[in-house]
């Protein structure tokens, strides 16, 4: 055995086990310490033994038994503010070598990681640690920050997940709602961020793949949650179109002008399994009005096909009934500088609140883009430096520097 | 476990004075939901208006009293309740039904307990 198939076998299965102990020992700390630990004893007893039958089995077993042990250890409750286990382990737990021991609780650990009591940060970087499996240096660099303020925010996560008394449960009915909501916002953010730089060089992308297995997981657990799928299907959407997203000269390439050709047709076809699925169930949710707008891009073959558009204009309205806010409308007025004028979008975009909108780099590009195209160029040319101005990352800062020097002078 | 639910809205939309309408109409609303809760509250109480508080300010050695509110917020802390709550969730479905006689807010605050 190799250490890169320990790492394997960890990585695939960790969720899985820390999840499992975290429910059932109600302390996020112990299970990610005790499988943390299982994995140092299976470097020394693998090689010596030969791998287990069930490799997942045994580190849960391991893992399992040295909570077991450090409960034992630790006599005074007070130190590590343990509960006892709900059902203690039986005979067969032991002795069963077969990876259905484990209890998949999964969901609840998503469910607590993207629990609206933490700050929206922290969920994101705990959700990447514990059910993504990413390591904190990962996490840091992803962040832009340092691996030892990284470690400190998921720390103080935890503390507040245990002090605050954060169940480890599936949410009640009422509150099902707010917390899917507070679940689905915490991965569209997560992969957000994992998304943003076109070039993909971003250390971000790296964690888009984990985000992608992460939404088929909670469409597994969570089949008739038309949301669910819907942002599964947006995700793969946006990673099929990864490929086109670059020019040669390693400028971004907007949707309506990169060659369909060199979308990942298996992704899109995952994509529309999924946007079916969640138009079956409801077809007007926000996500899946989304979902339909990537689709609609997907759509086309070839780049000789016209532009879909008018069916984009159209789910945007539709978008806007569900959600209205300064984002979607920017997108809309997309939209609509290409099916009315750049007139018309313009006036919609400087009805915008210009306040909330001053740090987001879109509304500049935007607003820069039709100010051109009605002849404002002092004005456009204000625009694109506003958004340069925010450092963007180099793909979108070449093609802004290249649609700014293309203003007339 | 054992929560604070720290109940802050503006206290001048309960009029003034005690028989002002909108505050007789809150403390019913209040003594209904304590009901409700039955043995899951364990205590609480409204508060008098902040033109009643008096603060002692500790700043190195010296202790100085002030007239006033610890601090002058848009919104005052107008009473709590101490509920007996199984965990987080719980206490956030509990917080949303205490009743506020206009926009406010409820903070949730754990005790410290025994084993803390």
């Amino acid at each position: 055995m190799t250490t890169s198939t320990l790492d394997r076998i960890a990585r695939a299965a960790g969720v899985r086990v820390i999840a499992a102990l975290a429910a059932r020992y109600r302390n996020l700390d112990i299970a990610e310490e005790a499988f943390a630990e299982a994995c140092a004893r299976a470097v020394k007893a693998w090689p010596e033994r030969g791998e287990p039958a069930d490799p997942v089995a045994w580190l849960y077993r391991t893992a399992d038994r040295f909570v077991l042990d450090t409960i034992r250890r630790e006599r005074t409750r007070e130190r590590l503010k343990l509960e006892a286990p709900v059902c203690p382990p039986t005979a067969e737990d032991v002795m069963v070598e077969d990876e259905e021991l484990i209890p998949d609780e999964r969901l609840k650990l998503i469910f607590v990681c993207c629990h609206p009591a933490l700050a929206s940060e922290a969920r994101v970087a705990l959700t990447l640690r514990l059910v993504c499996g990413l390591s904190t240096a990962e996490i840091a660099q992803a962040f832009l920050v340092s691996e030892p303020t990284m470690a400190q925010r998921l720390v103080r996560a935890k503390r507040k997940i245990a002090d605050a008394g954060v169940p480890f449960e599936i949410p009640g009915r009422d509150a099902w709602q707010e917390r899917l909501d507070s679940v689905l916002t915490t991965l569209e953010v997560a992969y957000g961020s994992a998304h943003a730089d076109a070039a993909g060089a971003g250390s971000h992308a790296g964690y888009a793949v984990e985000i992608l297995d992460l939404t088929r997981v909670l469409t597994e657990l969570l089949p008739e949650e038309p949301e669910g799928l819907a942002l599964a299907a947006l995700v793969r959407y946006a990673e099929a179109r990864r490929p086109a997203r670059l020019d040669e000269l390693g400028a971004m390439v907007p949707v309506s002008e990169q060659e369909p050709s060199l979308w990942r047709r298996p992704l899109i076809e995952a994509a529309e399994y999924y946007l079916q699925r969640a138009a079956e169930l409801h077809p007007s949710g926000p996500r899946s009005l989304q979902a339909a707008i990537h689709s609609a891009w997907c759509g086309r073959r070839s780049i000789a096909d016209p532009p879909p558009w008018a069916t984009v204009l159209k789910l945007y309205d539709a978008l806007l009934n569900v959600r209205d806010d300064a984002i979607v409308r920017l997108n809309r007025a997309v939209a609509v500088a290409e099916v009315v004028s750049p007139r018309a979008a313009l006036d919609e975009v400087e009805g915008l609140d210009r306040s909330s909108l001053a740090s987001f780099a879109p509304y500049h590009a935007v607003r820069a883009d039709l100010l051109a195209r009605v002849g404002h160029v002092a004005d456009a040319r204000a625009a694109y430096d506003a958004v340069l101005a925010l450092s963007p990352p180099p793909a979108e800062r070449l093609w802004l520097e290249r649609k700014r020097a293309a203003l007339m002078k | 476990m054992q929560y604070a639910l720290l109940i802050y809205q503006q206290e001048s939309v309960l009029g003034s004075g005690p028989d002002s309408p909108a505050l007789r109409a809150i403390v019913a609303k209040h003594m209904a939901f304590s009901r409700d809760l039955g043995a899951q509250r364990v205590g609480g109480s409204g508060l008098k208006p902040t033109s009643s508080a008096t603060t002692v300010r500790t700043t190195g050695k010296s202790k100085v009293v002030h007239d006033g509110p610890f601090a002058e917020t848009h919104e005052q802390l107008g009473g709590f309740y101490i509920i007996e709550a199984p965990d987080l969730d719980t206490a956030i479905a509990i917080a949303k039904n205490v009743p506020l006689t206009s926009d406010g807010a409820i903070e949730i605050r754990p005790l410290l307990g025994p084993t803390t």
